[in-house]
């Protein structure tokens, strides 16, 4: 997959492309206004990122010039700005997603995966690990050929770990990705646990191998060999 | 009271007293004048029978006592020095029936060797009539008075003060959100000029602040989000090294507090909102909807905690205010509920058209609740809060003015917001 990140902060940049680097994505960066307009008018890219606030003009003015020449692309946009106003304009601009700063790489990894996805044609909603498959469009998990019944919660679960593969995701990470804001406040975050000891129960039950793995006192891991 | 029904009422006031102290005075003066008058005539009256005294008439049998033209002179047995007495007196009037004030003059004259005694009397103008001509042209005035104040005091408020009203109006409609400093426009008054290069001027500065100070919390804001965003990312990427467990908790527990510090620079961000009146389109908000739909959501954490969750919410209660506002005031009040509870506690919600009621169990607050409401005011020690949620809901309060309280009493705190 390619993408273009548009993010003037040189760090935050890099850890992006570290951590999506590694998952074998292409990732291209631009640091200004300019920079992104002529890397957009010039390649296309299946997912765009774009920070509102870049030097020489606004991220939705870019967002607004990608629209125009490649609408096909998946955008997400990323903002230190949690202005309602922002993320009305941009998702009405076409962006597929709009995320605040700051947001955690599993999650952003999530979205890409979740809006390329959805750039994608028929027949490529099913993601696939090992034995296990699961259908993005009709929500339905299978192992072997044989339908596993989830909650959405479970699935949603099942399709995080699936696109954050061999990364430790902490069970504030997981709680967030599922719950969202609500879990801001809370300090017993054992519900968590509750929801991954089903998951797994209901994945063995249906014949596929144990993934998940327990990473001490700070989450779990989905662990898929290549 | 409008200024110029005062200023009239003043004027009214000052002129009744006016005319009053005038009336009185005048009354004086004519009487004086009526009476010096008379005096006058008397006195002139003497001289010319002294005159004819003089010239040797006999007056013996001429003595008349009719009405106006009396005199009596009669002569005096022995020689005095000439003298003038004039004294009131009150004498019979037969025409009117009733004792009436009369000036009476007596002159001692002497001519040759015998003096002569001449004594003339004469009504006075009566008192009464003097204090009725007196009121009568003081009530005339007085009239005129108040005929031509009101005219002055209309023309006035309509036409002098139209410019005044104008920008009273102007400063009325002024709202900072829309960033639109009232421009001043011109009169033929100084004073009114004056006025509304000030308020221009004032409300430029007002503007100018208020951009200022918006500009600033997002940009705070937003510098704060992009370094935590980078240090919460080099965590994570600390986190796919090979680290120890205690390592892992390290790193666990600095993602936690960047947590909380992103929190606590976006609740920030958020009051700093309210307080710029940001959100001050209200409309119909269905309370009721966004209860049912919150504790739907929250059911979860409820169970998870052990929550008793009883509601008795009266249908389709609406509150005026931002949606925004509504929801985030509803998240906080609920949130706080579950949230400083205690273990297989409870809540309970209570939603009529006069008034919200949650109450929930919990530790008894350290301090007086009423100054829960402060920023950074705390109840107990519990590390994940940051303290401003109840700030926030007060101010989202005080902006719809709505009124809200908080008790605390055995066991259960209660928040009752007044709709």
């Amino acid at each position: 997959m390619k993408l273009l990140i548009i993010e003037d902060n040189e760090d935050l940049l890099e850890n992006i492309q570290t951590y999506l680097k590694r998952e074998g994505y292409i990732c291209e960066s631009a640091k200004n206004y300019q920079q992104a307009f002529d890397k957009v008018m010039s390649y296309t890219y299946d997912v765009v990122l774009i920070d509102i606030m870049i030097p020489g003009g606004s991220g939705l003015q870019v967002l607004r010039e990608l629209q125009s020449v490649n609408p096909q692309t998946g955008t997400i946009i990323i903002s230190a700005k949690n202005a309602l106003d922002d993320k009305i304009e941009g998702l009405e601009l076409g962006a597929d997603d709009y995320m605040t700063k700051p947001f955690q790489l599993p999650e952003l990894h999530a979205r890409i995966k979740a809006v390329n996805r959805r750039q994608q044609h028929d027949g490529q909603n099913i993601v696939n690990v090992n034995e296990i498959s699961i259908n993005t469009k009709t929500m339905e998990v299978t192992v072997d050929e044989e339908p596993v019944d989830l909650t959405p919660k479970e699935y949603e679960l099942l399709l995080y770990f699936s696109s954050n593969k061999n990364h430790v995701l902490s069970k504030q990470t997981i709680a967030e990705h599922l719950w969202g804001d609500y879990v801001d406040h809370l300090s017993n975050l054992d519900f968590v646990y509750q929801h991954i000891k089903n998951l797994r129960k209901k994945l063995e039950e249906a014949g596929a191998n144990d993934y998940i793995e327990s990473v001490y006192g700070i989450g779990y891991k989905f662990k898929v060999t290549k | 009271m409008k200024l110029t029904s005062k200023f009239l009422l003043l004027y009214l006031a000052v002129t009744v007293v006016v005319l009053g102290i005038g009336g009185y005075t005048s009354y004086f003066i004519i009487k004086d004048e009526l009476d010096t008058e008379l005096k006058w005539r008397f006195l002139d009256r003497v001289e010319r029978v002294t005159y004819l005294l003089e010239q040797g008439k006999n007056f013996a049998d001429k003595v008349s006592d009719q009405e106006d033209r009396n005199l009596i002179v009669s002569q005096l047995p022995s020689t005095v020095e000439p003298n003038v007495e004039v004294r009131d007196t009150l004498v019979w009037n037969e025409r009117l029936q009733q004792m009436e004030p009369n000036l009476k003059m007596v002159a001692y004259r002497t001519v040759g060797d015998n003096s002569y005694r001449i004594a003339t009397y004469g009504q006075l103008v009566e008192t009464d009539d003097i204090t009725e001509a007196v009121t009568k042209i003081l009530l005339w005035i007085l009239g005129m008075q108040i005929i031509g104040a009101i005219g002055v005091g209309f023309i006035v408020s309509n036409r002098l003060f139209k410019p005044f009203r104008d920008t009273l109006k102007r400063i009325k409609n002024f709202t900072l959100q829309d960033k639109e400093p009232i421009t001043a426009e011109e009169t033929n008054v100084k004073e009114f000029d004056d006025l509304n290069k000030f308020v221009e001027e004032m409300t430029h500065k007002a503007v100018a602040d208020y951009i200022n100070l918006k500009e600033f919390a997002e940009n705070a804001s937003h510098e704060l989000q992009t370094p935590l965003s980078i240090v919460k990312g080099k965590l994570e990427l600390l986190t796919e090294t090979d680290l120890s467990p205690e390592q892992y908790q390290f790193v666990e527990a600095s993602q936690r507090s960047i947590k909380k510090l992103s929190r606590l620079s976006e609740s920030l961000a958020l009051l700093t909102k309210i307080e710029n009146h940001e959100f001050v389109e209200t409309e119909k908000v269905n309370f009721t909807k966004i209860i049912k739909e919150s504790t739907q959501s929250f059911e979860e954490f409820i169970a998870l905690n052990g929550l008793d969750v009883e509601t008795d919410l009266e249908e389709n209660v609406f509150v005026e205010m931002h949606p925004v506002l509504a929801d985030i005031l509803w998240t906080n009040l609920f949130q706080n509920a579950i949230k400083h509870n205690v273990e297989g506690g409870s809540i309970s919600i209570t939603l009529t058209n006069d008034a919200l009621t949650i109450s929930n169990t919990g530790e008894a607050p350290s301090i007086p609740t009423d100054e829960l409401f402060g920023r950074f005011k705390k109840a107990d020690t519990n590390t994940s809060s940051i303290g401003l949620g109840l700030s926030i809901i007060k101010r989202i309060v005080d902006q719809n003015n709505y009124s809200i309280s908080y008790n605390y009493e055995d066991g259960w705190h209660t928040i009752q917001l007044e709709i």
